[in-house]
C-alpha cells in the first residue's frame, strides 16, 4: 500500500476540485479567512492548483483561524517558533483522526504494514520539559505511535546511552526496525556513536526530520549524511521528511534513492518567484508553497511557508508527482526604526 | 566599555567632576562642528550615505548661528548649559544621536553618548568624521565629549545615569522603560523619545488642482519620506489619509499609487522575499479582523490597503512600502482618532488655514509636527513637541 502512487496531471485534476471545495468550506466557515479572501478579491473558480489563495503559514501565529465551532474542538495543536510566537492549529474529532491515518499510511509506504521495533534518537526527559514538548516532543510522540518496543538512544543528560543502544540491536537487530530522531541527532549522537563503537545498522529505516542548519556547520549535506551512514554503519534505508505543524499529517517523504521529497496523494508542492508570484518551473528555486486536502478543520489547506525550495522533477523518479527539496529557510525581515530595544541592542 | 570618540577614560574618570568649563555657543564647539559639517558634506561620504549630507547641511555654520540665537533669552533670564547629558540613541537609524549630541554640545554641555555595538557603517563613517576633526580641535572637546560603546551592562548605565544631569532616551517605549530602572540624581530629569507612529494627508481637491508635475513632486517626497527607513522610522508616514469628496477620493488613491509604484521603480527600491512576506501577513491579519476592506499587491514594492475606517489605523509597523488608507471628509474628522503617540502629520494640496485650524482643534493632544511631504524625516530642533535646544540648557534668573 503506498499514497505515492497518482501521477502528475491526474493528481492536479484531483487537488485542484478537492482543494477548491475546501476553499469554499473555509470561506463559509471562517470568517477571517472569507474576510481575507474578499479584501484580496479572490474568485471562486481556479483552473489549477497554483491559482488557489495562499496564505502565509505565520498568520497562524497571529490569527485565530478555524473552520468549526469552539465546541467542536476536539485538540489544539501548538509549535513553537524561534521568536517565542506560537502557531494555534484547531483540530476536531474527524481531523485529528484523518491526520494520524494519512500520516500512518504515509510512513507505511517505506515501513510496511507491521509495526516495528524502534529506537527513538532522542531523550525520555524531553516529554518531561514542558517548553520543548510541543514542538520536538510532539514529532516523538506522534511517530512512536508507527513503532513498538521502543528503547531511547539518548540518557537523560541527552548524551549517547550506547548499553541501551546495544541492548537495543542486541534484541532486534537482525530484523528491520524503526529509527527515528532529527536530524542533527541522529548525526550527532547516532551516526557518530555507531562509527566509533562498530554497531550494525544495517536493518534500520531511518526516518528523520528537522532541517540542515546545524548540520551544514559540519559540511555535513544531505548526500553526505546518507553515504557516510551507509558506508560506517551500514545504514541505507533513509528517509527525510518535510512537515509542519500548520499542515499536520502531512510529510513529504524522500524517496528510496534520496535526494529529492516526494508529495503523498492528498499534496503537493508548489514554487513560487517571490518578486511577481507565479509558479517556477522545475530547477528554478523560490518559496515554498504546500497544500494539502487534510486541513478541514482549519484553513490550512493551501499555504506559503518561509521556506525556499526547489522542484527537480515531475514523474522522474522513485515515485510519482513532483520530487522536491527544502533550500534553507527565509531569514526573516528587519526594520531599520526609531523603536529598537535596549534590550536587544545591549 | 570602548571610548569610540573623546580622550580615553575609565568610567570613574569619565564620571568625576571636571574642571573644564563650556559656555553656550561656545566658540570651541561652534568651530569644531563646523569643521565636522564639512567633512559629512564631502561629495565621496554623501554619495555613500545621503542621510550624512542631511546631517552636514543641519550643521552648517548658518544654522549652528541661529540655534545659538535661539538659545538666548531677551527677558531677565541668563541662559547656561544644563551640565552633564548621557545620551542613549537607538541602534539602528544611524545619524540620530550626532543630531541630539551636536545639539547639546552646542549649548555647552558636557556629552556621553553611548553608541550600540549593532550601530551600521554609517555611525562608522561619523565616528571616523569626528575623530579625523578632533585631532585639530581645541583638547577641550576631547575631555568633554565622548562617544562610547558597551555590552548590556547595567553597572555602566546606572553610573552614568548617576552622574548626569539630563538622560536623553531614544528608541522606543521599551528602551525607555528599561532605562528608567536606572536612578537618576533627585535634581536630573529624562528626556523621552517613546515609540512613535506618523501619518501623510493628501486634500482630494488639492491633488486635483495640482499640475501633473506637482502630483510627481508630491508623490517622490512622500517615497523619500517612507522608504527612507523602510517605513519604520517614527516619522515615517504609515496611513495615507484622502481628504475631501469620498466619490473622487477613490481615482485619486489609484492615480496616487500608480505614481508611487512609478517613482519607486525609477529609483530601483526593491523590497526583498521576506519583507514582501512580511507585509502579506500584516495585510492579512488586518484584513481577517475586518479592519481593512480591500488589499492590492501591484508589486512587492507597493502594497495597498483600503482601511474599513479611519479609526482602524494600525499604528504599529506593517513593513516597508505598506499603505493603509482611509477617507475622510474632512481634516477635522481626523481630530478624534489622533493620539499622544502620533508624531509627524505630513501633507500635501491644503491651504494654509485648514492646517492651522486642524493643528489648533488637536490642542497638542497629539500629533508634533506639521511638515509638508519630501520633510517627514528631516530632523529639526523642534522634535517631539520638546524645543530641544531649550531642553539642552538652563536659566538663571537676575533681577536686580
Amino acid at each position: 500500500m503506498s499514497v505515492f502512487t497518482l501521477p502528475q496531471a491526474a493528481k492536479e485534476a484531483s487537488l485542484v476540485k478537492e482543494l477548491s471545495d475546501l476553499v469554499a468550506h473555509h470561506r463559509a466557515a471562517c470568517a477571517p479567512y472569507r474576510n481575507i479572501l474578499a479584501a484580496a478579491g479572490t474568485p471562486d473558480t481556479f483552473d489549477q492548483v497554483a491559482d488557489l489563495p495562499w496564505l502565509p503559514v505565520r498568520l497562524f501565529k497571529n490569527l485565530e483561524l478555524k473552520s468549526i465551532p469552539d465546541d467542536e474542538v476536539f485538540k489544539v495543536l501548538t509549535s513553537s517558533g524561534t521568536t517565542g510566537e506560537v502557531s494555534r492549529i484547531y483540530l476536531d474529532k474527524a481531523a485529528a483522526a484523518t491526520q494520524t491515518r494519512q500520516l500512518g499510511a504515509t510512513v507505511q509506504t517505506v515501513l510496511g504494514p507491521k509495526r516495528l521495533p524502534m529506537l527513538l534518537v532522542d531523550t525520555k526527559s524531553l516529554l518531561k520539559d514542558r517548553r520543548s514538548f510541543s514542538a520536538r516532543g510532539a514529532g516523538v510522540l506522534g511517530m512512536a505511535t508507527f513503532g513498538r518496543d521502543h528503547v531511547w538512544a539518548l540518557d537523560a543528560d541527552g548524551k549517547p546511552d550506547v548499553e541501551a543502544i546495544r541492548g537495543f540491536l542486541a534484541a532486534h537487530g537482525d530484523a528491520p526496525f524503526l529509527i527515528f530522531g532529527f536530524t542533527y541527532l541522529v548525526w550527532l549522537h547516532l551516526y557518530e556513536v555507531a562509527r566509533e563503537h562498530g554497531l550494525d545498522l544495517g536493518n534500520g529505516i531511518l526516518i528523520h526530520s528537522g532541517g540542515w542548519k546545524k548540520l551544514v556547520d559540519q559540511a555535513v549535506d544531505p548526500d553526505e549524511f546518507r553515504r557516510r551512514l551507509s558506508a560506517d554503519t551500514g545504514l541505507r534505508n533513509v528517509h527525510n521528511f518535510y512537515g509542519m505543524v500548520e499542515q499536520i499529517g502531512t510529510i513529504f517523504l524522500e524517496g528510496p534513492s534520496g535526494g529529492s521529497l516526494y508529495c503523498p496523494d492528498f499534496a503537493d508542492v508548489v514554487v513560487r518567484d517571490p518578486e511577481t508570484w507565479a509558479e517556477l518551473p522545475p530547477g528554478k528555486p523560490g518559496l515554498l508553497e504546500v497544500v494539502s486536502t487534510l486541513p478541514t478543520s482549519y484553513p490550512g489547506h493551501v499555504l506559503l511557508t518561509e521556506d525556499l525550495g526547489v522542484v527537480h522533477g515531475v514523474d522522474d523518479g522513485d515515485w510519482p508527482g513532483k520530487r522536491f527539496s527544502v533550500l534553507g529557510r527565509l531569514p526573516r525581515a528587519e526594520a531599520r526604526g526609531c523603536s529598537d530595544t535596549y534590550q536587544k541592542a545591549a | 566599555m570602548r571610548i569610540r570618540f573623546g580622550a580615553p577614560a575609565s568610567l570613574d574618570e569619565l564620571t568625576a567632576p571636571s574642571p573644564d568649563r563650556l559656555t553656550v555657543g561656545d566658540p570651541r564647539v561652534v568651530d569644531f562642528l563646523a569643521r565636522f559639517a564639512r567633512k559629512l558634506l564631502v561629495p565621496a561620504v554623501a554619495r555613500r550615505h545621503p542621510e550624512l549630507a542631511s546631517l552636514g547641511f543641519f550643521l552648517r555654520p548658518a544654522e549652528l548661528a541661529r540655534a545659538v540665537t535661539h538659545m538666548q533669552r531677551t527677558d531677565d533670564a541668563l541662559v547656561f548649559p544644563r551640565g552633564n547629558v548621557f545620551h542613549i540613541p537607538p541602534a539602528n537609524v544611524d545619524t540620530i544621536f550626532v543630531y541630539s549630541w551636536a545639539l547639546s554640545a552646542l549649548a555647552g554641555n558636557h556629552n556621553v553618548v553611548r553608541i550600540s555595538e549593532r550601530s551600521a557603517t554609517a555611525a562608522d563613517t561619523v565616528l571616523e568624521a569626528l575623530n579625523a576633526t578632533v585631532a585639530d580641535a581645541d583638547p577641550v572637546i576631547a575631555r568633554t565629549q565622548r562617544m562610547v560603546t558597551y555590552g548590556r551592562d547595567d553597572a555602566v548605565t546606572g553610573a552614568l545615569s548617576r552622574w548626569c544631569d539630563l538622560r536623553v532616551i531614544w528608541g522606543g517605549d521599551a528602551a525607555v522603560e528599561t532605562i528608567r530602572r536606572q536612578p537618576l540624581r533627585p535634581s536630573a530629569r529624562d528626556l523621552t523619545f517613546p515609540d512613535r507612529t506618523s501619518w501623510a494627508a493628501l486634500s482630494v481637491a488639492g491633488w486635483q488642482a495640482a499640475e501633473p508635475s506637482a502630483r510627481r513632486a508630491a508623490v517622490t517626497g512622500f517615497s523619500n519620506d517612507a522608504y527612507w527607513f523602510d517605513q519604520a522610522a517614527c516619522s515615517s508616514p504609515r496611513t495615507v489619509f484622502l481628504v475631501g469628496e469620498p466619490s473622487a477620493a477613490e481615482a485619486v488613491q489609484r492615480e496616487f499609487l500608480e505614481l508611487l509604484g512609478d517613482v519607486v521603480a525609477e529609483r530601483g527600491w526593491t523590497v526583498d522575499a521576506a519583507m514582501a512576506v512580511e507585509k502579506r501577513v500584516n495585510a492579512y491579519g488586518l484584513a481577517a479582523t475586518g479592519a481593512a476592506t480591500a488589499l492590492h499587491f501591484p508589486g512587492n514594492a507597493v502594497t495597498g490597503i483600503q482601511l474599513a475606517d479611519v479609526g482602524g489605523m494600525p499604528r504599529r509597523w506593517i513593513g516597508a512600502g505598506a499603505f493603509p488608507f482611509a477617507t475622510v471628509s474632512s481634516l477635522a474628522d481626523l481630530v478624534p482618532v489622533m493620539t499622544r503617540q502620533d508624531q509627524t502629520f505630513s501633507h500635501f494640496g491644503f491651504p494654509a488655514e485648514e492646517l492651522r485650524t486642524f493643528v489648533r482643534s488637536l490642542g497638542g493632544r497629539g500629533i508634533d509636527r506639521v511638515v509638508p511631504f519630501g520633510s517627514a524625516l528631516t530632523f529639526s530642533s523642534l522634535w517631539d513637541g520638546y524645543d530641544l535646544p531649550h531642553e539642552f540648557t538652563r536659566l538663571t534668573s537676575l533681577q536686580i
